[in-house]
């Protein structure tokens, strides 16, 4: 029995984690989301240009200083993604700047395929952080992944501040709602997207400098991690920084329980007798929660775009 | 324009409110709309005459009161539903399709009366009731010579007659105007005017106007909107000798 | 009119003809062409026309595939569905899940109903491979086309006359849609959604519509494909599939009817050559992409399109000079990146790196039979001359294109 509270406990902070290394790739995503109307399928690409960085620069200048030069740089591209590409076609439409980003995501991957092969490679963390944190029943929980936690957590402790204490948060809250209107008061709105656009990039690249460490570190990690970043801003509603922790840390609790549950619909329909029956019948009802678990994010995405369309936290459309 | 008070009006608000959070924009408007007249609305900026005109056609709900048209409670029904039954609105920014010819603009708003909004069986170009109706349409609003233009790319009253071209293509017995002179020049604006005068003929229209000679020579009956409430309704020239409209909206008249 | 007419009658000859002119190896890449035209053009059909930006359209082509799979072994050789009409099944498949889809998807408009179509797609993805029955898991299911109407079907030449049928007889319905009520009032959808309701419209209904036909005819691209490999794999509904017809059908052009079917049939013909040729194919494809987004927003139609406005404006000597000099220019600026790219794939290449770290300098890299010294500034000349002299013809096309404005 202790075991089994072990794994639930071990699940759930596993799940933690996860959630809030989501959260740290989502959050730029939806704030840029919020404010610019556009939805940068590139996002993902800088969580993965983040990892590369700091994989290349380890080996210089050292674990520490590789991510937070990888989070600048991830930075830089980001910006150099608005003023130089998202900036010309803005004129164009939403659908036009989704398809560009999209573009530029393809070109981000091959590119990084083209530099460092079509495999993962070996980004690994440091010795001096691969220590357990401590130990729960007879498995350690490895102290990289509170490191993971503690980052994230300061990450929105400090985006929130910066939001609704300073002034500069005041004015890109007032961006983020009325651009035009913020500019006829004479804030340098171009500015204010740029930097955003940038601060959301350095933000996924410091969340793929840190994860990329442990977990793999390979050309399709954007594409893994970006659909899910596009689900937590969805559920959690555009441009909502609270939304996008409640529903990161939902869908990573959510999925890492499911994976642990190797049961499925049959076998709860085997409590009211109705087992036999519904094992006959086979597909869906015999998939365990365990294999299903990849899959549920969506359905809860899709569940939240029909019954609660602006998301759990976001503003009423 | 008799007085009679048994007429049992066609279109009628009751007790109509509407709230944005904490914010009551409609607060109790009674309004009865009698068949055939035309009737206008005027009132100061941020009265509520456009949340007024959404709430009757369906792009708002009504926070509370009842919305009556031809007998029939529509409060809160969507605007197409709205549309079906019989009412029509226009916009005051000019709502048309940019990329479309004027004719298509016009055909597109006559298809949905002939139920063919899911025919994918006839070329479109066949069907003649379709055809002959848009261009007697487009004769009504006098754009028969421009049919082929590009909706985007005409002239803004022109694109004000294709507006109410298209709002009048579903044949609806309520019509609702929204600010129809816009933006125009005094010439445009008695042009539309007599526009607006023949192509409603038979039917019942709901104006809203701020030009005040187009209201008091097309409006039969007028009502005043101020802070989301009608302060009063009567004849052009009651209302001009009415104390409450004075104080409130008349003697701005010249200011804006 | 007679223009167009007689240009399609001859494209449709030439296509007759295909089989006579061309290799067993090329034959099957037309029919890979034929496939994605088709894609493209249900594709186009909703984002161009009703302006619907899909992000999951493999999910239908897939569930085409499937469906056909599962009809071609269950009823193949039964005289019930003969092997020609096989592909009404897909359009079946497609139709049934693009309304169910379409119902949710159409509920939001814009970006969320791109996400929705992402999500419903990955979804499926995510799916597929547990579902051993439907799917077959991760190896997929396999068939074989039965024989009917007096014709085998083994040979690759049946299977492209098939094909092209198909194709053929798809497009048209497309073309026909376009000038029927219901395709008319796509675009009035795609320009003024939200007008449509005030006049009556169900807009909603109409979304789904758009959505379910243009699904139908992904599910016909989809059991083509089945019926041409005889196998279907949960890898139909990978989100590159999705991209891919998005890619091939904004590089073609989603303004015009035929924009989109030229751009796939382009784009998988350079595929079939470049991948022997390249390993950085797919970089290439992005590149164009990002390129047409930025600089030829209606894509290849609306280039030729522009074309055709210029020589209407300026004559035929003057439209000439401009394609020669843009002519000149993507030769030259494609030439010297795709050196660049060349010479860094290979030069990050594993094998490399190894030669490398054995020799005492870098050692030189062999690209078009010829040796390259990385570290030889004659080397990067050569790009960096082509890159200039391809910038300097286009900034000459387009300032005599400006003139002509």
């Amino acid at each position: 029995m202790g075991s089994a509270v072990d794994t639930l406990v071990f699940s759930l902070l596993n799940g933690t984690v996860y959630g809030l290394l989501l959260f740290m790739v989502s959050a730029g995503l939806t704030l840029v989301f919020g404010m610019m109307g556009v939805l940068n399928f590139a996002h993902a690409s800088f969580y993965m240009l983040g990892a590369y960085f700091a994989y290349t620069l380890q080996g210089l200048v050292g674990f520490g200083p590789a991510v937070v030069a990888a989070t600048l740089l991830s930075g830089a591209v980001g910006v150099v993604v608005e003023r130089c590409f998202l900036r010309r076609v803005h004129h164009y439409g939403h659908a036009h700047e989704l398809l560009l980003t999209f573009g530029l995501s393809f070109i981000i991957a091959e590119a990084i395929k083209l530099f460092f092969g079509n495999h993962p490679v070996d980004y690994r963390i440091p010795p001096a952080l691969d220590v357990a944190a401590f130990t729960l029943g007879r498995q350690q929980y490895p102290a990289y992944r509170v490191l993971m936690a503690a980052v994230a957590l300061a990450m929105f402790g400090v985006l929130w501040l910066l939001l609704t204490r300073t002034r500069i948060g005041i004015v890109v809250r007032a961006a983020i709602h009325k651009p035009r209107m913020a500019q006829a008061l004479g804030h340098n709105v171009q500015l204010v997207f740029m930097g955003v656009f940038g601060v959301g990039a350095a933000l996924a690249g410091l969340a793929g400098a840190i994860a990329g460490a442990f977990y793999t570190t390979n050309p399709n990690m954007a594409l893994e991690v970006g659909v899910m970043a596009f689900v937590v801003v969805v559920v959690g509603g555009l441009g909502s920084l609270g939304g996008a922790m409640l529903a990161s840390l939902l869908i990573g609790i959510v999925t890492s329980l499911a994976v642990g549950v190797d049961r499925s619909l049959a076998d709860l329909l085997a409590v009211v007798g109705a087992g036999a029956w519904a094992e006959g019948i086979g597909g869906l009802l015999t998939l365990k929660l365990s294999s299903l678990a990849a899959t549920l994010p969506f359905a809860l995405m899709l569940l939240i775009l029909l019954v609660r369309p602006s998301g759990l936290m976001g503003e009423k459309a | 324009m008799t007085n009679d008070r048994t007429v049992i009006p066609i279109l009628s608000l009751r007790g109509l409110r509407k709230s944005f959070g904490a914010a009551e924009i409609i607060r109790g408007v009674d309004l009865d709309l009698r068949a055939g007249e035309r009737h206008a609305l005027i009132g100061p900026n941020g009265a509520g005459k456009s949340t007024l005109f959404h709430l009757i056609s369906g792009n708002l709900r009504p926070s509370a009161g009842e919305i009556v048209l031809g007998g029939q409670s529509i409060g809160g029904w969507s605007p197409e539903r709205v549309n079906r039954h019989g009412l029509a609105r226009s916009f005051q920014i000019t709502n048309i399709f940019p990329k479309l010819s004027v004719f298509e603009n016009v055909r597109i708003a006559v298809m949905q009366r002939h139920r063919l909004q899911y025919n994918a069986w006839r070329r479109i170009e066949r069907i003649g009731a379709l055809r002959e109706e848009t261009e007697r349409l487009l004769e009504q609003v006098r754009l028969q010579h421009q049919a082929a233009t590009l909706g985007g790319e005409m002239t803004y009253s022109a694109q004000r007659s294709l507006e109410l071209a298209m709002t009048l293509a579903s044949n609806p017995q309520v019509v609702l105007l929204d600010e129809p002179m816009a933006g125009m020049s005094s010439e445009e604006t008695q042009y539309t005017a007599e526009l607006i005068r023949e192509v409603t003929a038979g039917r019942t229209l709901l104006l809203v106007e701020h030009d005040m000679d187009v209201v008091f020579s097309l409006g039969e009956r007028v009502s005043v909107l101020v802070y989301g409430q009608v302060i009063a309704t009567g004849t052009p020239d009651e209302i001009r000798r009415h104390d409450g409209v004075r104080e409130a909206y008349l003697g701005e008249e010249h200011a804006a | 009119m007679r223009t167009t007419l007689s240009l399609v009658a001859a494209g449709v000859a030439l296509l007759a003809a295909l089989p006579a002119l061309l290799p067993a190896g090329l034959l099957i890449a037309s029919i890979q062409m034929l496939i994605a035209a088709l894609f493209a053009s249900a594709y186009g059909m909703l984002s161009g026309r009703a302006g619907m930006l899909s992000f999951g359209h493999a999910a239908y082509f897939g569930i085409g595939a499937f469906a056909t799979v599962h009809a071609m072994n269950a009823l193949g050789g039964t005289g019930l569905l003969p092997t020609p009409l096989m592909p009404l099944v897909g359009a079946a498949a497609g139709l049934a899940v693009g309304i169910v889809a379409g119902w949710f998807a159409t509920q939001r408009s814009g970006t969320s109903f791109a996400m929705i179509t992402l999500a419903i797609a990955e979804l499926l993805h995510a799916l597929a491979p547990q579902l051993k029955g439907l799917f077959g898991g991760e190896s997929g299911l396999s068939t074989m086309r039965a024989p009917a109407w007096g014709l085998g079907f083994g040979s690759t030449v049946q299977v492209y006359y098939l094909t092209l049928a198909w194709v053929l007889l798809c497009l048209g319905l497309l073309y026909f849609h376009s000038r029927t009520p219901a395709g008319r009032l796509m675009l009035a959808l795609r320009e003024n959604g939200h007008r449509l309701r005030f006049l009556g419209y169900d807009v909603h209904g109409l979304g789904v519509s758009a959505f379910a036909i243009s699904a139908m005819f992904s599910g016909v691209a989809g059991a083509l494909q089945a019926l041409g490999n005889e196998a279907a794999n949960y890898a139909v509904f990978d989100a590159g599939v999705s991209a891919g017809v998005v890619l091939n059908s904004t590089i073609g052009g989603v303004g015009s009817f035929l924009g989109p079917a030229l751009g796939a049939a382009l784009m998988t013909f350079f595929g079939y050559a470049a991948s022997d040729a390249t390993q950085s194919w797919l970089l290439y494809q992005g590149v164009l992409f990002v390129l047409v987004m930025m600089f030829a927003p209606a894509g290849l139609a609306g280039l030729v399109a522009a074309g055709a406005r210029l020589v209407e404006r300026r004559g035929w000597r003057t439209a000439a000079s401009v394609a020669l000099l843009a002519a000149g220019a993507t030769v030259l600026l494609g030439a010297g990146g795709v050196f660049i790219v060349e010479m860094l794939q290979r030069l990050c290449s594993q094998d490399y790196r190894a030669l490398a770290q054995a020799a005492a300098e870098l050692p030189a890299v062999r690209l078009l039979e010829r040796p390259w010294s990385p570290t030889a500034l004659s080397t990067w000349m050569l790009p960096a001359g082509l890159l200039a002299c391809g910038t300097v013809l286009a900034v000459v096309a387009r300032r005599r294109v400006g003139s002509a404005t």
